[in-house]
């Protein structure tokens, strides 16, 4: 009997173990990497995409994006009815939403929340084309727009709605400190600049709360260090692993392991407007396009692993963008010095400088260097100069370069080219076409008539006719997408893996 | 002795003041804005100009300069944060106490290493415990503590799996990161308290010590050493204050949270209240530790000591 209750005893105590192992397993945080501090915690405080991957867990918009099926999809928005002459919106609301703070989500939180973002300068180029926002009642939105503009879906993404009433009780202090603002599966328990912050499952989530309880973002800003984290399985989520390591990593890793082609564009400029006379020249241009080598340069800035671009915004994740029908200015450099003694210049020609942001071992600077002896071998000379950003970057504004090296991303809708080609269009903006030799004009239609329809074949071919007329100006070649490369621990499941907005909601532990 | 601690205390006003002027005339002269780095490429400039108006970065240097010092004397308010709106205070000192105790466990570590090699290799010149300490010196003095961090990241934490690869919970965390910035200054501490101890046992004191019929032990730790260490103590405080100031390089590759990294972050923001800040900390502390070194000075050598106690009268 002694013996019996005994045995008992061990097997309960067994089964107490083992459950606490479970809970305790269930319970352990999957953890991610941030580059850098966590600036805050409210939406509206930058526009960086290492913020924003946080923001995505805890706040949702009216519409959704789905980087790997390439489209957006309704979130919070049950219906969005567009009126006849596009340009209206009538937006009824998910009903049964909450938001983390146990409030339910009402049109005055909406209304609220795009106001809140259309004050801000800083989302001007979401909010511009917005004219009014207004409530009809509780669950439906009203969002007029100046002019019909198609890719306001993007803005219907990226505006997060928020609680009215959770901002406005934590006053001044709202992002600085957890909060329960959003109406995503997860909401910050601890937040600290200097190290990160740890998110909680949204138990009342209204599409139901998520397989993973706690999460943890760390702040690790050495790539080297992340890495040694990962293979040392303190982080589970580990993405823009270093392309130096992809090879090694990516076999340990096995299946836990993918390379996705960027959403972002290394692309080079040259100013047809700069103090060296000969770039004025179309054909010196054009020698210059045919003399660059796409794949050196992505064996100098991706180890092999980078895609050589000829759009300028990837197709994977932009549906309008053109894929062919413009000039892509493939290697040769034969007609490269052909083109160069056509224009005058057979024995060579200084084009001044290839000037870029960055660090001298920068993505950048690589690239700048690879073009340089690009030139060098049909003839043209460029010097390479390398500086910190906020010293280049306006000095590109102004137009005061020979031939820069730049990089855009984050673009999902091929509107975005109004930052680089259009007049009226702020920062980016490379290469003024304005007032240049070129049907600047002919190109800011197609820009607005882009943007006036919703029609996808329409769209696409609309921009393929402006690409064509950007590509035939020579200013602007597209040189390389960088691959995003991702690794993941053998404790989780993430399913499609994407490039930028992963949504822990979807991922399983195992 | 009090009038020069006083008087090196005060020292401390002309620092800060210094400090700040330097800082806000550098960030003057650079490129770019903050509420352009803030709101983004896209922004309108009347915007932008709002936004450095309301900050406060539009007015004029001197003016700008005057407000800062009167904010911080007057109200003790090192203002807000550009870039995370979190109080500066509030944001900088945890930063602070990090680097510090990282600092100074790199000093501890440093002279307990260093310090005793120095005196074994000096007494027991020619032989081994000379030869192999000293090579090893010469070799681990140029050695970057990057590259001896990524070397104990590789060993310890992921071959081993003994050491946390980043963060400051425990005190696990610290054993990396200390002793990746304390071994370049214990090769140097050993090198000079070896050359500085070489220098010493072959002084008359020393000689007559030992005609006197004082023990070995007596001889080095009583009446050589107490002499040789007043170079060894200049360089310990000379190492903190660029332990503190480098230990950017080890906050970056531990993942550490401190002083060093926050302000080289700052910097490509030009979030000025934490620069000046973070930077005024550093000034401080620096200043106190070359005020101890002096005050350590005056207690080992006696001629010091005398010398202030002249100038007092």
């Amino acid at each position: 009997m002694k013996r019996k209750s005994i045995g008992l005893s061990l097997m309960m105590a067994t089964l107490v173990a083992a459950g606490s192992v479970c809970a305790w397993a269930q319970d352990k945080p999957v953890k991610f990497r941030l580059v850098a501090s966590l600036t805050s915690l409210d939406w509206t405080q930058t526009t960086n995409t290492r913020d924003m991957k946080v923001w995505h867990q805890m706040f949702e918009g009216l519409y959704g994006m789905d980087e790997a099926k390439n489209g957006y999809y309704l979130e919070l928005a049950k219906k969005a009815d567009l009126s006849k002459n596009g340009l209206v919106y009538t937006i009824t609301l998910q009903p049964g939403v909450k938001f983390q703070n146990g409030e339910p989500l009402k049109a005055s939180d909406v209304v609220f929340s795009y106001h809140r973002a259309m004050k801000n300068p800083r989302f001007n180029y979401l909010t511009s084309p917005i004219a009014d926002v207004a409530a009809v009642n509780d669950g439906t939105v009203k969002i007029t727009l100046n002019k019909p503009y198609s890719p306001i879906a993007h803005t219907f993404f990226s505006v997060k709605i928020m609680n009215q009433k959770e901002v406005e009780s934590q006053g001044a202090k709202f992002g600085t400190i957890p909060h329960k603002a959003g109406t995503g599966a997860y909401y910050v328990t601890s937040y600290n600049v200097a190290s990160g912050a740890k998110l909680e499952a949204f138990k009342g989530y209204w599409r139901g709360a998520p397989s993973i309880n706690n999460v943890e973002y760390i702040v690790i800003p050495d790539d080297t260090s992340a890495l040694i984290a990962y293979q040392n399985h303190e982080l589970d989520y580990f993405e823009d692993v270093p392309l130096s390591a992809w090879k090694d990593l990516a076999q340990s890793a096995g299946a836990n392991a993918k390379l996705i082609k960027g959403n972002n564009i290394m692309f080079m400029a040259v100013n047809y407007n700069s103090p060296k006379k000969a770039l004025a020249n179309l054909k010196v241009r054009q020698a210059i396009f045919y003399a660059i080598n796409k794949h050196d340069i992505n064996l100098a800035v991706c180890d092999g692993f980078g895609t050589e671009a000829t759009q300028y915004m990837p197709s994977e994740y932009v549906a309008t963008s053109p894929v062919n029908g413009f000039q892509t200015y493939p290697y040769n450099p034969t007609l490269s010095k052909k083109l160069l003694a056509e224009a005058g210049y057979p024995k060579g020609v200084d084009v001044g400088t290839v000037m870029t942001y960055g660090t001298s071992t920068s993505n950048n600077a690589k690239m700048a260097q690879v073009i340089q002896a690009n030139l060098a071998n049909v003839g043209i000379n460029a010097g390479v100069k390398v500086m910190e950003s906020s010293f280049v970057t306006p000095k590109l504004y102004a137009q005061d370069y020979d031939i820069c090296i730049f990089a855009d991303s984050m673009n999902y809708d091929f509107n975005n080219i109004r930052q680089q080609v259009h007049s009226e269009s702020k920062g980016m903006y490379v290469v003024k076409y304005q007032g240049g030799p070129f049907d600047w004009q002919g190109m800011e239609k197609l820009i607005d008539l882009g943007a006036s329809t919703a029609d996808t074949a329409k769209r696409r071919a609309t921009y393929t006719k402006l690409w064509s007329m950007v590509m035939d100006t020579a200013t602007i070649l597209p040189c390389l997408h960088r691959p995003v490369g991702i690794v993941w621990s053998k404790n989780i499941a993430i399913g499609q893996p994407v490039p930028t907005y992963y949504k822990i909601r979807l991922f399983t532990k195992k | 002795m009090y009038r020069y601690v006083v008087k090196r205390v005060l020292f401390l006003i002309p620092t800060i003041l210094g400090v700040v002027f330097i800082i806000l005339l550098t960030m003057n002269f650079t490129p770019g804005d903050p509420a352009r780095a803030l709101l983004g490429e896209s922004a309108p400039q009347a915007d932008v100009d709002a936004m450095n108006h309301e900050l406060g970065y539009d007015l004029p240097f001197t003016e700008k300069y005057v407000n800062y010092v009167k904010n911080m004397v007057v109200h003790q308010d090192f203002g807000v944060s550009y870039f995370t709106k979190q109080s500066v205070f509030d944001e900088v000192w945890p930063r602070y106490i990090v680097t510090i105790k990282l600092a100074f466990l790199g000093v501890f570590l440093a002279a307990a290493l260093g310090i005793p090699l120095g005196i074994y290799a000096a007494v027991r010149q020619y032989s081994l415990w000379d030869t192999i300490p000293s090579l090893m010196a010469f070799l681990l003095a140029a050695v970057p503590a990057f590259v001896l961090g990524m070397v104990f990241l590789f060993y310890f934490s992921l071959k081993l799996n003994w050491l946390p690869s980043y963060g400051m919970d425990t005190w696990k965390n610290y054993v990396m990161p200390a002793l990746a910035i304390s071994i370049p200054p214990a090769a140097m501490n050993l090198r000079f308290t070896k050359s500085s101890m070489l220098e010493s046992i072959r002084q008359d004191y020393v000689r007559t010590a030992r005609a006197k019929g004082a023990s070995e032990r007596v001889v080095i730790w009583k009446h050589a050493l107490k002499n040789a260490l007043l170079p060894v103590i200049t360089n310990i405080g000379l190492s903190l204050g660029s332990l503190i100031a480098g230990a950017v390089v080890a906050e970056k590759l531990f993942s550490i949270p401190g002083i060093g990294s926050l302000i080289v972050d700052r910097i490509s923001y030009k979030d000025e209240p934490v620069i000046i800040a973070g930077t005024i900390l550093i000034a401080i502390c620096f200043t106190i530790v070359m005020l101890i070194v002096d005050l350590i000075y005056a207690w080992i050598d006696p001629r010091i000591r005398a010398k202030y106690a002249r100038t007092k009268g």
